[in-house]
């Protein structure tokens, strides 16, 4: 949960980035500590096995003068993505502001994406919070690749609800859409507590639902039809 | 609408004033008070040293990963945690449900001293962290036009 320190003028929010082992969490977070001015973030810290895959979080803090006479600072976590490590993501997801959903455009991801997506809902309600009151953004990850599922197939699965987040087209090995998304959910947590109500919450992209798609392998059922 | 809760200038002041306190009684370098979450609630001491949110960040993993450990020997968790050091160490208690405290200490103190004086001081901040939620301290909101409308971060 967000608190605000009158006396250091700063206000501190947590966002987490979601998703399936080796959408680019971890990734993400690498990108953002490279290309941000080392004035307005600090180290990134990976607790990682020695094979690079995340075992407890990955944590990069970041500020930025955001919010009229206050430091804002915003904690950049990743879960770990294997499905072992579910009881690990319930802790990070602790006292969570923001979601980052981070999914692998893969065709072969996408029952994992689902899983994941699921399981984020699962772990949220553990909490007493619902997706629907967290500010959350969608990245279509991996854009780059040759075996992906087209962005309409995705939103079709994965943002098939009546109130649609945001979502981006990212690559996040290269940068592209990466600040989008990371500016986009902060937004709308700030917005969040605005005298006047949410921010404008449009999507990117807004492709047309499909009717009837059928992935190459098998159907994949979305979430909260 | 949300609102955040807030700590004011006094209850910072006094968060410091008890932090002050235990630390020269324990001759400690640093204390700090976090959420569970990993948010730095206060700070106090020589915290020039390191950086005071990723130690947050990382003793409330390091707090929350013992949970599952101490519930194995039929524990709730463990209430305080120390991680010693050549020179410097670390000892982390718990001070109410959603609190931890860490202090960081050299070797001109103990463990056992530092851990006499953080029992009673995290009853103190615990109070005063109670009083906070009864006196409706929560309820910091700011216009829309506070916020700046462009890139929050900008990619170099």
């Amino acid at each position: 949960m967000s608190i605000i320190n009158y006396a250091s003028r700063e206000i501190q929010f947590k966002i987490v980035y979601y998703g399936p082992a080796l959408c680019g969490k971890t990734t993400n977070l690498a990108y953002i500590h490279e290309r941000m001015s080392p004035s307005h973030r600090g180290d990134l810290v990976s607790l990682a096995t020695s094979a690079d895959r995340t075992l407890f979080f990955d944590f990069l803090p970041v500020n930025a003068v955001v919010i009229k006479g206050f430091v804002t600072k915003f904690q950049l976590y990743t879960v770990p993505g294997q499905v072992i490590y579910n009881a690990t993501r319930q802790l990070v997801l602790r006292s969570v502001d923001g979601v980052v959903f981070v999914a692998d455009s893969q065709w072969e991801k996408m029952e994992e994406n689902v899983e994941s997506f699921k399981n984020l809902e699962e772990n949220l309600t553990q909490q007493n919070l619902s997706i629907a009151e967290i500010p959350y953004v969608l990245q279509y990850n991996k854009r780059d690749l040759t075996n992906i599922a087209p962005i309409n197939y995705l939103e079709f699965l994965l943002n098939n609800r009546k109130k649609r987040a945001q979502s981006f087209e990212v690559v996040s090995s290269t940068g592209q859409n990466v600040f989008a998304s990371l500016n986009a959910v902060s937004q709308m947590l700030l917005h969040k507590f605005c005298k006047q109500g949410e921010a404008p919450s449009s999507a990117s992209v807004t492709p047309a639902i499909p009717s009837e798609i059928v992935p190459p392998s098998r159907s994949i059922r979305p979430i909260n039809l | 609408m949300n609102s955040i809760p807030a700590l004011t200038i006094e209850h910072v002041a006094s968060l410091d004033g008890i932090l002050a306190d235990f630390l020269k009684k324990a001759d400690a370098d640093l204390a700090v008070v976090i959420d569970r979450g990993g948010n730095v609630i206060s700070q106090y001491g020589d915290f020039a040293i390191l950086d005071v949110t990723i130690i947050a960040a990382l003793a409330a993993g390091s707090f929350a990963a013992t949970r599952e450990l101490a519930r194995r020997i039929g524990e709730v968790e463990f209430n305080a945690l120390y991680h010693q050091g050549n020179g410097n160490h670390i000892f982390m208690n718990s001070v109410d449900e959603n609190t931890i405290m860490i202090t960081v200490f050299g070797p001109r103190t103990t463990v056992g001293l530092v851990r006499f004086y953080s029992a009673a001081t995290a009853a103190a901040v615990a109070e005063l962290l109670m009083s906070l939620e009864t006196s409706g301290a929560h309820g910091f909101t700011f216009e829309a036009n506070d916020v700046t409308a462009g890139p929050i971060f900008i990619d170099r």
